[in-house]
């Protein structure tokens, strides 16, 4: 039943026109990004490297469509999120808002599998927006930019090889669909508390963007929270391009964004099998 | 012996201090029509809801076909086909594509061509591919109704069916019950504040206020029971009423216009007021006696506590 009620919650899901914003912002945004890195991206490098200019020699395709990509990679922070609970925050507030809880309760379904199907197919979308982006971002980066090395600065300049970047895109890419997953999960439960889809979704956001300004407030009595908020995990995937990975601060990372999409998922569970359909 | 299609016994749902349904007790035989009769706000809804599991009861037991609702839901509700209060679908798809969703989530094997067939019987067949946001009230009632019966379940559960339709509609809804019942050996739940539908479909009936059933029964014995309402159409009103006063019945004067007298009496009186009125010589042009589901109604939520 299980299978069914997933396959019916996809078809739902792709019948709506809001699912297409998030691919449609992501097919429009990183075309633009990669152009605009291919035509003036060696000013953007030169202007980042300024300072160790002075002391080494860059030479070859530094602004090729790998960097573009790891560049694109830092702007999921700012808007996938936001893409992510647009369906997120409504798959289950849009059943209370349409009425529609009283067709599918009332089905032969346990209200836990629908709430696994609707995870489920929430799951799926989020994980296709990421690998659009980056099928988009690599495959579109590559084709015009070319290939090359990425010069990754944190607190360390690290140069990582051509031969040595695929398995930590791919890495990458995995961490990064585990982050907005986190988000929608997050999304997806609150939803459940709620009628309308606008309180989801602007809820979710409020606590990325409140978990980051405290996260940024440089206070010592945040010290305890501040490892637990999953925005100081999202990008947990800039130490795979360390060199050496530091996989405990990745494992880490990991730990916490799962064990908050279990937490959110069960908890919705336990929300939805005491609810009252009321709506 | 064959179990009650609904078995209710003694059913609570508290929201804080307001108790919307209150020891509520109930029995549906299998095959019969079932009229779910009260006021707004009487809690025929929450009763609804809870027969299927929509909110949770506060105490009390449902069973249907002889299996307790809370153990045995989804076995249940495969048995079930239900309208809640409004008819509401997924308005960014079609009438087919609602249906074949609904269909597949129902556990049944439905194919395109029930779903077509269905579609005919609610007269939505030429509007199977639009989409639903493009439908009146009406319209998504029929379709409403369609995905009720779509899984062939025995036990059909409506809540209002006919709110919204046009008098045909209303009339082909009513026959769809009636041919379900005798045609389909279907059990039908019909919750209604259309009395006179009740009064033409169902077999039995109960009416609810405040939670509790206020009287339970066959429909026809019900509607027999207890004063009719009685009008004498005369044009020597005055005569006639002396004449009425007069008599030893245990009737009462409701009010009286030039030519009409309408009156409280027991059915069997009707006939001895003829009687005194014929030998007093008084012309009757007309003699009506009322009992309609809608008067009992009234005098039985106004009574009780």
């Amino acid at each position: 039943m299980i299978g069914t009620a997933y396959r019916v919650e996809m078809s739902k899901v792709f019948s709506k026109w809001r699912t297409f914003i998030g691919f449609i912002a992501i097919g429009a945004l990183i075309p633009v990004v990669v152009a605009a890195m291919g035509i003036e991206g060696g000013q953007y490098l030169g202007f980042a490297t300024q300072a160790l200019q002075q002391t080494f020699d860059f030479t070859g395709n530094l602004m090729n469509g790998y960097t573009v990509s790891y560049i694109i990679f830092g702007m999921l922070y700012v808007h996938v999120p936001f893409l992510v609970t647009l369906v997120a925050g409504e798959i289950l507030a849009g059943e209370a808002t349409a009425g529609t809880y009283r067709l599918l309760l009332t089905r032969p379904l346990s209200r836990g599998t629908m709430v696994t199907a609707k995870f489920l197919a929430t799951l799926t979308y989020t994980n296709m927006l990421v690998i659009f982006m980056a099928a988009l971002s690599l495959g579109l980066g590559v084709s015009l930019l070319g290939t090359g090395e990425v010069v990754v600065i944190r607190s360390q300049i690290t140069i990582i090889a051509e031969n040595d970047l695929w398995w930590r895109f791919a890495l990458a890419y995995g961490f990064a669909a585990m982050s907005m997953t986190t988000v929608a999960s997050v999304a997806f439960m609150f939803s459940s508390l709620v009628e309308n889809a606008i309180g989801p979704i602007m809820t979710t956001m409020a606590i990325i963007i409140v978990m980051t300004i405290v996260s940024a407030i440089d206070i010592p009595m945040f010290d305890f929270v501040r490892p637990l908020f999953f925005t100081n995990h999202m990008n947990g995937w800039k130490f795979l391009f360390d060199d050496p990975v530091n996989w405990t601060k990745v494992y880490t990372s990991a730990g916490v964004l799962l064990t908050h999409i279990a937490g959110c998922f069960v908890a919705t569970q336990i929300i939805m099998r005491r609810k009252d359909i009321l709506s | 012996m064959t179990a009650p299609a609904i078995e209710i016994n003694d059913l609570h749902k508290h929201y804080g201090a307001f108790h919307a349904v209150d020891g509520l007790n109930l029995r549906v035989s299998q095959g019969d029509v079932y009229g779910f009769l009260g006021p707004n706000g009487a809690g025929k809804s929450t009763t609804i809801r809870m027969m299927l599991s929509l909110i949770r009861p506060t105490s009390g037991t449902i069973k249907l076909f002889g299996l307790d609702l809370h153990n045995n839901r989804n076995e249940i509700l495969r048995r079930i086909g239900a309208i809640v209060e409004r008819p509401d679908f997924y308005n960014y798809l079609t009438a087919r594509r609602n249906l074949e969703l609904l269909g597949r989530l129902s556990g049944a094997d439905v194919s395109t061509r029930s779903i077509d067939h269905i579609l005919g019987i609610v007269g939505l067949a030429s509007r199977a591919s639009s989409k639903v946001k493009t439908f009146s009230h009406g319209m998504k009632q029929r379709l409403g109704i369609a995905q009720a019966l779509l899984h062939s379940p025995d036990l059909i559960v409506l809540d209002e069916p006919t709110t919204g339709l046009d008098p045909q509609g209303m009339v082909d809804i009513r026959d769809l019950i009636l041919e379900l019942a005798a045609d389909h050996k279907k059990t039908v739940f019909l919750s209604s504040h259309i009395l006179p539908e009740v009064e033409l479909t169902a077999s039995r009936m109960v009416i609810i206020n405040r939670g509790k059933a206020v009287v339970e029964g066959a429909v026809q014995d019900l509607l027999n029971a207890g004063r009719l309402k009685v009008t004498i159409e005369t044009t020597e009103v005055t005569r006639a009423l002396e004449i009425i006063r007069a008599t030893p019945l245990t009737h009462h004067i409701q009010s009286h216009t030039d030519d009409k007298i309408i009156m409280m009496m027991e059915r069997d009186e009707i006939a001895g007021i003829v009687a005194h009125l014929s030998a007093a010589n008084i012309p009757l042009s007309a003699v009506s006696p009322v009992r309609s589901l809608e008067e009992y109604f009234i005098a039985l939520t106004q009574e009780a506590p």
